[in-house]
């Protein structure tokens, strides 16, 4: 069959549309953290140093649990301010319940549970309210998380006085929170199992697709049977869980509860990783696996800077433009495609 | 406007003083000296501040828009005029402001109006890049040296016992509401929130009005960058720390929406007083600065509530 016939397929004409399918088809987050570490890793030879990559993994391990969290909210069309507030929440009431416990003459063992479930307990009670807020007084995420953000770091202030809370056992820091298992940080190993369980939650668990339904189209979603108000309070709450086995893992690590842990800073963090991973602000769409890339991302930009001495200051403006960048490139993207 | 006549249009009008009303009486029960003419006056300067800030996000939330940006665009604005007014004099100062600022609310309204970036993310990467612009221009500390003209312009300055930050504030106020009630880029404003689609349809250029939007925002944002910067007399690059959400806060409080369409200056100044009075009287009372950030936030969220169950009756 030589014979040449005119397709009927959609040709695209020029290079740039054919650059765009095929960016459209893998995402252009994976094909720049590529194109970032080639780079890098040519021009920068610090780069590919084991301790160095380890470095960059842990960071984006902390900063990628909490964007998990955020992207299950952004997926049911919410968002959550507090995430930060949380970290710092769940860090603060852990360590005082842990110490208290320990003081008191109490094995080592049931005073990291008890701190544990305080931490967690505490961050699951602001995911709950956030939720309630949210699904059943339907009012605006952004004003609930806004307060919430203000009330849990109140909270941890109030307990703390802005003081470190020392005294946690010895088996949680050491044992824990600076453990190495298989030759990685421990918290890297914490993070990488969380992560999985939420991609397992969102492809084998009807969760998945319950969340996309009811940020994708609330009405349908609820003609379809689906819980609209349980799913949106589930995802608050599994985001500020999410946020407070983060906040266990950071005092595990530095080994002190602190009130300045996490902040406003994370939740931006958070927010931004989850944008540059596709996760839309509408709502109904978002994977973790590319919440992690993006997380991994941040990380290696912040740590090429840091390896090219650029100014901490103008890290910032980086990022601020990264960001925008990122949105609008999505956006003329998704433009185009409906073009063609 | 049409709707501040109806009943229901009243309520959001009449709760608001009366919740202040109550607060101001329940703090002076506590503690008498809260309802003094000294501190009522001390209350309303203190707010003019909050004021143009509230005033500025307002006209973006109009929109159904947001502007994380206000609290950094204010810290670079502040640290770039006193910069320029140490150098060149306080004109060069104000005037290097309204550029920075005019240049800074451009962009935003154009990368939300043009590249149709969601506002949040568009004003959040402003937020980085003025952290970062105003952390490199002070170097961290705070530029000291502004010409006394300026403070006596922007802070010390009274015309007939009124003092200035509060007549800069009335300004703003009044022409606020003149442009919002009175000329079609202010009703605008509203058509664009209300329903972008028919706005558009409706013949409203609802992209030059989004670009407009954020620029008057960041306008008014640096102005009262110019007002702080005054009032303490230096550049400081930690001035906007909180006040965005502040601004978002009390503009909500104050019943615009966010929802877009809805709410008027009004509304915004007395969210504006409301929150500064609470904070005052927290103050006066002793209450602990961590409770007050709990009590801030527990009033947001209520206040929000309050606004959706009105909204859904």
């Amino acid at each position: 069959m030589s014979v040449h016939l005119p397709s009927h397929h959609p040709q695209p004409q020029q290079f740039s549309d054919r650059l765009m399918l095929a960016v459209a088809g893998i995402g252009l987050l994976p094909l720049l953290l590529v194109a970032l570490v080639a780079v890098l890793a040519l021009t920068e030879p610090r780069f590919l140093g084991a301790v160095n990559l380890l470095n960059i993994l842990r960071t984006a391990s902390v900063l990628a649990v909490v964007a998990s969290g955020q992207m299950l909210v952004l997926i049911v069309g919410g968002f959550d301010l507090s995430v930060g507030a949380v970290v710092a929440l769940s860090s603060t009431v852990g360590a005082t319940a842990m110490a208290g416990v320990a003081a008191s003459g109490a094995s080592p063992a049931l005073a990291v549970t008890a701190g544990c479930a305080a931490g967690l307990g505490a961050g699951a009670v602001v995911g709950l309210v956030n939720g309630l807020c949210v699904a059943v007084l339907k009012v605006s995420p952004f004003m609930v998380t806004l307060g919430t953000m203000s009330a849990a770091s109140g909270v941890a202030l109030l307990l703390t006085n802005g003081i470190p809370v020392y005294g946690l056992p010895d088996g949680f820091v050491s044992g824990f929170g600076r453990a190495v298992w298989l030759g990685l940080p421990s918290a890297l190993v914490v993070s990488v199992v969380l992560l999985g369980a939420v991609a397992v939650m969102q492809r084998h668990t009807l969760a998945g697709p319950a969340l996309r339904a009811v940020g994708g189209n609330l009405q349908a979603a609820r003609v379809s049977g689906v819980a609209v108000r349980g799913w949106t309070v589930a995802a608050y709450v599994g985001c500020a869980v999410l946020a407070s086995l983060t906040g266990l893992l950071l005092t595990a690590r530095i080994g002190s509860g602190q009130a300045s842990l996490g902040g406003l800073n994370m939740t931006m963090e958070s927010i931004a990783t989850a944008v540059i991973a596709g996760v839309s602000l509408r709502g109904g769409a978002g994977r973790v696996e590319m919440v992690a890339l993006g997380a991994v991302f941040l990380a290696v930009i912040s740590n090429a800077m840091n390896l090219s001495r650029v100014d901490s200051k103008a890290q910032l403006v980086v990022l601020g433009v990264i960001l925008i960048a990122a949105v609008a490139l999505d956006e003329l993207g998704k433009r185009r495609r409906v073009r063609v | 406007m049409s709707d501040q006549l109806s009943l229901r249009g009243m309520i959001p009008h009449l709760a608001l003083p009366l919740a202040l009303a109550v607060m101001l009486a329940g703090f002076s029960a506590v503690e008498p000296r809260s309802l003094s003419a000294g501190n009522l006056l001390n209350v309303l300067e203190q707010s003019s501040y909050l004021i143009v800030f509230t005033l500025a996000q307002t006209v973006v939330l109009l929109t159904r828009g947001f502007d994380l940006s206000v609290g950094m665009a204010a810290s670079a604005v502040s640290v770039a005029a006193a910069l320029a007014a140490v150098s060149f004099g306080g004109g060069a100062g104000v005037a290097v402001a309204l550029l920075l600022a005019g240049g800074i609310g451009l962009v935003n309204g154009a990368v939300v109006a043009l590249l149709r970036v969601n506002p949040f993310v568009a004003t959040l990467g402003m937020l980085n890049i003025c952290l970062g612009l105003s952390s490199t221009l002070s170097g961290g500390r705070p530029v000291t040296g502004v010409p006394d003209g300026l403070t006596t312009l922007f802070y010390s300055g009274a015309v007939l016992g009124v003092p200035a930050p509060v007549l800069i504030a009335a300004l703003c106020t009044g022409g606020l509401a003149l442009l919002l009630h009175r000329t079609v880029f202010g009703r605008s404003l509203y058509l664009t929130g209300g329903n972008p689609r028919a706005a558009e349809v409706a013949g409203v250029r609802v992209r030059l009005t989004l670009i407009g939007a954020y620029t008057l925002c960041a306008l008014l944002a640096g102005l009262g960058a110019v007002m702080l910067t005054a009032r303490t007399g230096s550049g400081e690059p930690s001035l906007g720390g909180s006040l965005t959400l502040e601004s978002i806060a009390a503009a909500v409080i104050g019943g615009v929406s966010l929802r877009g369409g809805a709410g008027g200056v009004t509304g915004a100044v007395l969210g504006a007083v409301f929150v500064t009075a609470l904070s005052n009287g927290m103050n006066l009372t002793r209450v602990d600065g961590n409770v007050q950030m709990i009590v801030l936030g527990v009033v947001v969220v209520a206040a929000v509530a309050l606004d959706r169950f009105r909204g859904s009756r």
